[in-house]
């Protein structure tokens, strides 16, 4: 398995993430999915990658494969001002806490997701979150959309320069039409 | 073991139960199970949230063991137990260090003056120590009776100790249950350490109007010889202070300190400067503008002796917690160790506090003499730096995950603004330099980018009076003053330090009484206004609404705590003594106090957290506290939120999350605000009172969310709840989720809620 950028992150155990370079294949597992989420963190707010915010992808790719969204930290004033309003408002910790109930009812009440797609967070915290999922919520999927290596994910991108996470972000959209 | 006769005759010996100054409750010097059903009762609501930081357990023989999912490890435990087992270990860790200071400080003062030394906090505090008083059932006298509560305390961490070996306990809320008893015995144990170096060492008490110190590198006068104390024990450094008095030189020298003895030093003479927080440790020390510097215990960087030694400073530790594999001189005369230092340019280890206080004082002038301290130049910096081929490797090791490369190549290039802001963002580590290929010394590159300004802290008053309680008692548990706001623990932000100020600043402005302790009230000091002011300039100090006060060192966080127990004991008129299930369940429904640890990195702050959770206060922690890998949420509405209403004897189902956690992480400073204001709420508080908290949510919900807060049915329990100013959109946007009016109750306690030896009685006065 890859090493993550950041060393805080570095797996320790056994079981950790399948890193897919190829933007269509992760495609094929996403379009699987019959009830993804997505869920935003902060920094996608102010990543900007050429004229086009970070979280300006994940709106699409939410949109694009039918995800309800879910807003953490303060990312919901943001995706209000490009006219979207997430599903749900969570801390990722509760959004968390709530994905590892296999019963709960999802953030639309159609019965917990089985994919959940995670974008935007500090990598540091995400991946503790996501250790959460990988040891109590046997019953979904994670993929991080991020330019990193997160070792507690089920499926993560690996670590890319800023132009190649745009071009795998695009290739990635254009595989889910 | 449960007690038996003797047991029970030597606990009541011990607190003096025939002294009548209260009733003896129902846990005098509760062992570590007697009020696991209190625990119990806590963590129904609130379940521990784990996010193990590690799949493995390596503690044993039999491993390493993977743990991952259901897996099992070769004694039997599962990935919950070893996560409990964590949180038992780290509030043992942070407990064991604080109850180790108190115990110095007591054993150091009782020599010096006798255990009958008296306690006397001056005239506006009467309930001397809440937590002695509530936990142990002790009224404290003198300082053998805080010898007394420490004994208690250590006892306590013996038996937490051996449940965290290979073959005791195993199930994940028992180990929780022992976490939050060692958090309740470490505040305990930290009100015992102030309460000592309090009376001790005459610190001001019952003042709420202390003087202002300087804060900052930049306030020191490095043309003076310069002492640097750093730890949490200001044992000899006030000892060096009255020697260098009476040597008559304490004007021609400057005595700074980093971290909590800075503060503690302070409190002893307000001549002291405060350096500033842990994470400018290796920042400071590197300038080499400390002549001496003075190890004691706690948050000391682990590799000191080499700093010192490459910064050309000398060195005296001072504590057998911290020996650095240093000499130990302790029994040599204070010539002969003056010697060693000046002549054979010696590190030592001088256990005597006294011993190392004469001859700090004594060493200072001489190890001062020909130094020269120049702060890096930018061109040298630009030296420096040239090397940098922005490989990243710095910013792959950063915990703040910082692009230090940016910075690095920037003052290469003659740039020095990204090496500012990183400055501001820096925790100070230095592991980026020990993976720069090129030993490109980044931390002293940061010298050439810094402000250089001076700050100021206003010095800690230790314990919040009983006048100042009687005054704002009322208005807490109806909810008329918003919140109590406690701002306290480390210097591990996220972001800006610059930060805390802004937090601090919004719940002043909002006339919450916003509280702080340790780092975080240096912190706080590190922003000045148009004006030139700083927030301990801007705000008045008393307890009170809009007040900003800073209670002192770490171990002055029992006063914060016990602020809330003063509420129940001198405003509701609840006994303490003995009784700390009820007022820990009154804090628990009515008071509505909230600790923000936004930069928490230690077992310290982790204890002090699991402290305040068992009292009922939650915790919001920043973000890199998830690496402590445990939280205690709820499920927010879909939880079950019945209490009794203690009155009616009668089971509610208030529908209400209040307070929705005990102990949570957030990712953002907008998020920390927005939480801090709901996990106010209270279900005691009055419509006036929730109106007004409301109000607060609301408003600052608008200004960070963009929209009202999409929870608020959760917190609306009639028409009177809604703020007046937001009353037509929030009636508009109630009737849009289907929201109908909840439960009234006029006492809500969790006695009655679940099996417990407390009558119903007990909480209603």
């Amino acid at each position: 398995m890859s090493l993550p950028l950041h060393y805080v992150n570095v797996l320790t155990g056994l079981k950790g993430c399948r890193v897919i370079e190829d933007p269509q294949a992760l495609g094929k597992v996403m379009k699987k999915a019959e009830r993804p989420l997505l869920v935003f963190g902060p920094r996608c707010i102010d990543i900007d990658l050429g004229g086009k915010l970070a979280i300006e992808y994940g709106v699409e790719i939410a949109k694009t494969m039918g995800a309800a969204t879910c807003a953490t930290a303060h990312t919901k004033k943001k995706l209000l001002e490009l006219g979207v309003t997430p599903d749900s408002t969570y801390d990722a910790v509760e959004i968390i806490n709530h994905l590892k109930d296999p019963n709960w009812v999802g953030v639309k009440k159609q019965g917990n997701h089985d994919l959940v797609m995670f974008l935007g967070m500090r990598t540091d915290f995400g991946n503790q979150g996501l250790s959460t999922l990988k040891h109590y919520a046997p019953h979904l999927k994670t993929i991080t959309l991020c330019p990193y290596v997160y070792p507690h994910a089920t499926f993560s991108l690996a670590n890319l320069k800023v132009e190649k996470w745009k071009e795998y972000l695009e290739n990635l959209i254009q595989s889910l039409k | 073991m449960s007690k038996g006769k003797i047991k029970e005759q030597e606990i009541l010996k011990t607190i003096r139960a025939e002294e009548n100054w209260e009733p003896v409750g129902p846990t005098p010097m509760p062992e570590i199970s007697d009020l696991r059903r209190w625990d119990r009762r806590l963590l129904k609501t609130y379940k521990p949230f784990y996010a193990p930081f590690c799949d493995l357990c390596c503690f044993c023989t039999f491993g390493k063991c993977d743990l991952t999912g259901d897996k099992k490890g070769a004694c039997g435990i599962n990935i919950s137990g070893q996560q409990g087992r964590w949180a038992l270990i780290f509030s043992l860790m942070g407990c064991s260090a604080h109850g180790a200071h108190g115990r110095h400080l007591v054993d150091y003062l009782i020599e010096k003056y006798g255990e009958d030394y008296k306690i006397d906090l001056g005239g506006q505090v009467a309930v001397e120590a809440p937590h002695i008083r509530t936990v142990i059932g002790l009224k404290p006298e003198t300082l053998g009776d805080l010898r007394k509560a420490i004994e208690y305390v250590e006892r306590g961490i013996i038996n937490g100790v051996s449940a965290t070996h290979m073959g005791q306990e195993g199930n994940d809320i028992d180990f929780e249950s022992k976490s939050l008893h060692i958090g309740m015995l470490d505040h305990v144990a930290m009100e015992v350490a102030d309460i000592a170096q309090t009376i001790g060492f005459k610190f001001p008490t019952s003042v709420a109007d202390t003087p202002l110190v300087p804060l900052g590198w930049g306030a020191v006068d490095k043309s003076k010889p310069v002492v640097t104390c750093v730890g949490h024990n200001a044992a000899v450094a006030t000892v060096m202070i009255d020697h260098l008095m009476k040597n008559g030189i304490y004007d021609q020298v400057e005595v700074t300190g980093i971290c909590c003895t800075a503060h503690d030093n302070a409190r002893y003479s307000d001549k002291t400067k405060i350096i500033g927080p842990l994470s400018k440790q290796l920042f400071f020390l590197r300038t080499g503008i400390a002549d001496l510097v003075i190890t004691d215990e706690q948050c000391v960087r682990c590799d000191i002796p080499e700093l010192a030694k490459a910064a050309g400073s000398a060195l005296i530790a001072t504590s057998d917690k911290i020996s650095y594999g240093l000499d130990d001189v302790t029994h040599k005369e204070v010539d002969e160790i003056i010697r060693l230092i000046v002549e054979e340019k010696k590190q030592v280890l001088i256990r005597d506090v006294d011993k190392a206080g004469e001859v700090a004082a004594k060493v200072l002038p001489l190890v001062a003499k020909g130094r020269t301290k120049e702060i890096l130049t930018k061109e040298k910096a630009q030296e420096l730096a040239n090397k940098c081929t922005a490989c990243g490797m710095c910013d792959r090791v950063c915990p703040n995950l910082l692009k230090i490369s940016a910075a690095t190549s920037g003052v290469r290039d003659g740039k020095f603004e990204n090496m500012s802001d990183l400055f501001a963002k820096c925790i100070g580590c230095g592991k980026c330099e020990q993976e720069c290929p090129k030993s490109i010394p980044i931390i002293t590159l940061m010298q050439a980018a810094a402000s250089w300004d001076t700050y100021n802290v206003r010095v800690g008053r230790g314990p919040i009076h009983d006048v100042e309680i009687r005054k704002v008692g009322a208005p807490i548990v109806l909810g008329t003053i918003p919140g109590i706001i406690a701002i306290v623990g480390c210097s591990n932000f996220p972001e800006e330090i610059e930060e805390v100020v802004e937090i601090a600043e919004e719940f002043a402005k909002r006339k919450y009484i916003v509280v702080l302790s340790g780092c975080a009230a240096m912190a706080a000091g590190y922003k000045k206004d148009a004006e030139g002011k700083t927030i301990y300039e801007k705000f008045k100090p008393e307890f009170d609404a809009g007040g900003v006060l800073n209670v002192g060192s770490c171990v002055a966080n029992a006063h914060i705590t016990g602020a809330a127990m003063k509420v129940a004991n001198i405003f509701a008129k609840l006994p303490l003594r003995a009784n700390y299930e009820v007022i820990a369940d009154y804090i628990l429904n009515r008071v509505g106090a909230v600790g923000l640890a936004w930069g928490a990195y230690s077992q310290k702050a982790f204890s002090i957290g699991t402290g305040c959770n068992r009292l009922g206060i939650p915790v919001v922690l920043g973000p890199h506290s998830a690496k402590y890998r445990r939280l205690y949420l709820s499920r927010k509405e879909e939880d079950d939120w019945t209490v009794m209403d203690g009155r009616k004897k009668e089971l509610i189902n208030t529908e209400e999350p209040s307070p929705e956690h005990l102990s949570t992480v957030v990712e953002s400073k907008e998020r920390a605000i927005i939480t801090l204001a709901k996990l106010c709420i209270r279900k005691n508080d009055t419509p006036q009172g929730r109106q007004l908290k409301l109000n607060h949510y609301i408003s600052l919900y608008k200004q960070y969310m963009g929209t009202l807060p999409d929870d608020l049915q959760n917190f609306v329990r009639n028409d009177k709840d809604i703020p007046i100013v937001y009353k037509k959109e929030v009636t508009e946007y109630l009737k849009s989720v289907g929201w109908k009016p909840k439960p009234l109750l006029t006492l809500p306690t969790l006695i009655g809620t679940y099996e417990s030896n407390i009558p119903i009685e007990a909480v209603v006065k």
